[in-house]
């Protein structure tokens, strides 16, 4: 009896500190709901998005929590299907990550569509050619796998712990491991490479079409997404103190992100020289030409996308000299994440930003698409990060991410 | 490890053979079943759906509307943009500090601007939306809310719209604007330049030109044709002050556009792009 009492103690004791971080994440959210009320309210009249920009940092968001989630399906499958079974401590975590990821995606995606009530849509009214649509069919049936995926975690909770049929149906659920991890890839491969095809079947905008668009978004959410994972686990060690997961284990995923980072730096790489320079048509030579003139592309490109987000992660990650050091693993997953939103930035924005070219006569009848978010842009944007911070929060606290499979 | 090295043997029972077997046959009576036979989801919109074509698309199946905009003719005097404008109610931006005459919606449905040809000589462009063959919007739409009627015309559904605005993106000729706002405004092209003939649509939904289709539509069930009689023309055709917009059925030889495009040197925008505008323009005498 006095041991129960102690553990319902241990459990829900919440120390200061907890208080202030809790309380600031509410901060957060606060200012996300504010925001979410104006734009609700007045329509998405107040973003400073426009006809000629009609996407803007929502759809950075999307795309850049979408990526960042991709850790769930790669360890996955590295752990059910590549069956490197030392991988099993991560997959919790990882699924979870993955799953804030989707939900943040979705989360924003209601906020940036015109008609909220219409959401479900595309789910009756099919449009089987739409990358569109298979992206949202797609994020559906993943978040449901990663649902029943995380469905055992849950059951396990120390709240669950009265009801004994929940652990035996989270025990048989989890046998289904493997072929959720299955299902988890094929659809996660089609709809990561579909995120960059939304962009690249584009064919009037010259920067945005191009068959290796797909291809890039896929090489960089595979890379980055599972060293997100590693560097949360870090982190929840500095902050509790207690050891989450093996460091051998977020090494060996470190160096797993510093190979895959490499090699979409060298797609990279090939884009730029093969498709972007050496098989540029005229409309992509004005194209870029403009961006260099009257926006930091070049600038961002160069420095947040390839030295910060390709280059750094991938030394840190893969020289021995820092990869034994978890605190050059956190730098370097730090700027890997941010090589990866500049680059959605950059991507969506700056193919916006060049005008299209229709008229008869002169090459730029319109003028450039300007953007900068606004507030309540910027506000909802606060309030999804601290959505997100407080769902890492809980779960890390609450929900046992960190057992491994044998106790169980 | 070494030690552990055994011969492989390529046994196989009468078990593995059936699970084999079933497996691979199973896969392929699946298979048919779920892409061709009773069990595909994609059986029931076999014709319609997977064309891109709506339930309601059948309508003025025979003909194909388009329209010939002679460049050489234009003066640029914004009549069309007025009277598309005052017809179809389009949002006219009131923030500035414009006469009321001079004001002009902030992204109208019907462009008019002043372009250049190659030697330099002036001339005024006016673009409606193109109603592409293989439009860009109707591909991308994730819940066909803009789609191909039978008649070659591009039409929203304002109903179904979600206001992804994924279709403003991809459409080339940037025929496509948002309702980023509900609408409150006082419509200063109306009465002078016409009567609104159809809702305002709501927030939160794409909208484009429609080439008049409330007209040609009912134009066609009252006996008149599109393109001769005033009453099923589009608004911008009929107002045009020097006959430089021609409207008509492209099907039929004899239309008034059939001829323009076969007498005169016409263009159609972007065509490398392979979208098959139903709209011609008859280029400029000194050229492009």
């Amino acid at each position: 009896m006095a041991s129960r009492i102690l553990n319902g103690r241990k459990l829900f004791y919440i120390s200061p500190a907890m208080i202030a971080w809790m309380g600031f994440l509410g901060l957060l959210i606060l200012i996300g709901l504010i925001s979410a009320f104006e734009v609700f309210w007045n329509g998405l009249y107040i973003t400073n998005m426009s006809d000629s920009v009609p996407w803007g940092l929502w759809i950075t968001i999307d795309l850049s929590s979408i990526a960042l989630g991709a850790g769930a399906f790669t360890l996955s499958a590295v752990v059910y299907l590549f069956g490197l079974k030392r991988f099993q401590s991560i997959i919790r975590l990882a699924v979870f990550v993955g799953f804030i990821g989707y939900t943040t995606a979705l989360l924003t995606l209601i906020m940036d569509i015109g008609r909220p009530d219409r959401f479900w849509h595309p789910w009756v009214y099919w449009n089987v050619h739409s990358v569109l649509w298979e992206i949202t069919m797609c994020i559906t049936i993943y978040l449901a796998i990663m649902l029943v995926e995380f469905a055992p975690v849950i059951a396990e909770s120390k709240f669950f712990s009265r009801f004994s049929w929940m652990r035996t149906a989270a025990k048989y659920l989890h046998r289904l491991a493997p072929l959720l991890a299955l299902l988890g890839l094929g659809i996660s491969l089609l709809h990561q490479s579909s995120l960059g095809a939304t962009y690249g079947i584009v064919k009037s905008r010259p920067i945005w079409f191009k068959p290796s668009m797909p291809i890039m978004f896929i090489l960089s959410a595979v890379a980055v997404g599972p060293s997100v994972t590693m560097a949360i686990a870090h982190i929840t060690e500095w902050i509790t103190g207690k050891a989450t997961i093996p460091h051998e284990i977020l090494r060996s995923i470190a160096r797993f992100s510093g190979f895959a980072i490499m090699i979409y730096g060298y797609i990279r790489f090939w884009d730029l020289a093969a498709v972007t320079y050496y098989g540029r048509t005229p409309s992509v030579s004005e194209a870029f030409s403009l961006l260099a003139q009257q926006t930091p592309y070049n600038f961002s490109f160069w420095v947040f996308e390839i030295i910060l987000g390709v280059v750094l992660p991938a030394v840190l990650f893969l020289s021995p000299r820092f990869n034994r050091n978890p605190a050059y693993l956190v730098i370097g997953a730090i700027f890997a994440v941010i090589g990866i939103v500049i680059n959605r930035w950059n991507v969506t924005v700056g193919g916006l930003f060049v005008p299209l070219s229709y008229s008869p006569g002169t090459l730029y009848q319109l003028q450039p698409g300007k953007y900068f978010p606004g507030l309540p842009e910027w506000g909802i944007a606060i309030g999804i990060i601290g959505y997100g911070l407080t769902l890492l929060t809980l779960g890390i606290r609450y929900l046992p991410l960190f057992k491994s499979e044998q106790h169980s | 490890m070494s030690k552990k090295k055994t011969k492989i043997k390529l046994e196989l029972t009468r078990r593995d053979f059936l699970i084999v077997g079933g497996t691979a046959a199973g896969s392929i009576v699946a298979s048919q079943l779920l892409t061709t036979g009773p069990l595909s989801p994609f059986a029931g919109f076999k014709q319609e759906q997977v064309e891109g074509v709506e339930e309601a698309s059948t309508a003025g199946a025979g003909h194909h509307w388009g329209m010939v905009i002679n460049l050489d003719k234009c003066i640029g005097c914004e009549y069309c943009l007025r009277a598309c404008s005052a017809t179809n109610d389009v949002w006219v931006d009131q923030t500035g500090e414009v006469p009321e005459t001079e004001r002009r919606p902030e992204k109208p449905w019907n462009i008019v601007v002043q372009d250049k040809t190659s030697t330099g000589t002036p001339f005024f462009f006016s673009r409606p939306c193109l109603h592409c063959g293989d439009a860009p919007c109707v591909e991308v739409c994730p819940v066909r809310a803009t789609y191909h009627r039978a008649d070659g015309l591009v039409i929203m559904n304002y109903d179904r719209c979600i206001g992804c605005r994924y279709c403003e993106i991809a459409c080339p000729y940037d025929a496509r604007k948002f309702n980023w706002q509900a609408r409150t405004d006082v419509n200063p092209f109306v009465p002078t330049w016409g009567i609104p003939e159809v809702n305002r649509r709501p927030r939160g939904v794409v909208e484009k030109c429609t080439f008049c289709i409330h007209r040609i539509d009912e134009g066609l069930k009252a006996g008149l044709t599109p393109g001769e009689d005033r009453e099923a023309t589009p608004a911008c055709v009929n107002i045009c002050p020097v006959g430089a917009r021609l409207f008509g059925d492209l099907n039929n030889p004899e239309s008034t556009v059939s001829l323009a495009i076969g007498t005169e040197a016409t263009i159609r925008l972007r065509e490398e792009l392979g979208t098959e505008p139903s709209v011609y323009y008859i280029i400029p005498k000194e050229g492009l």
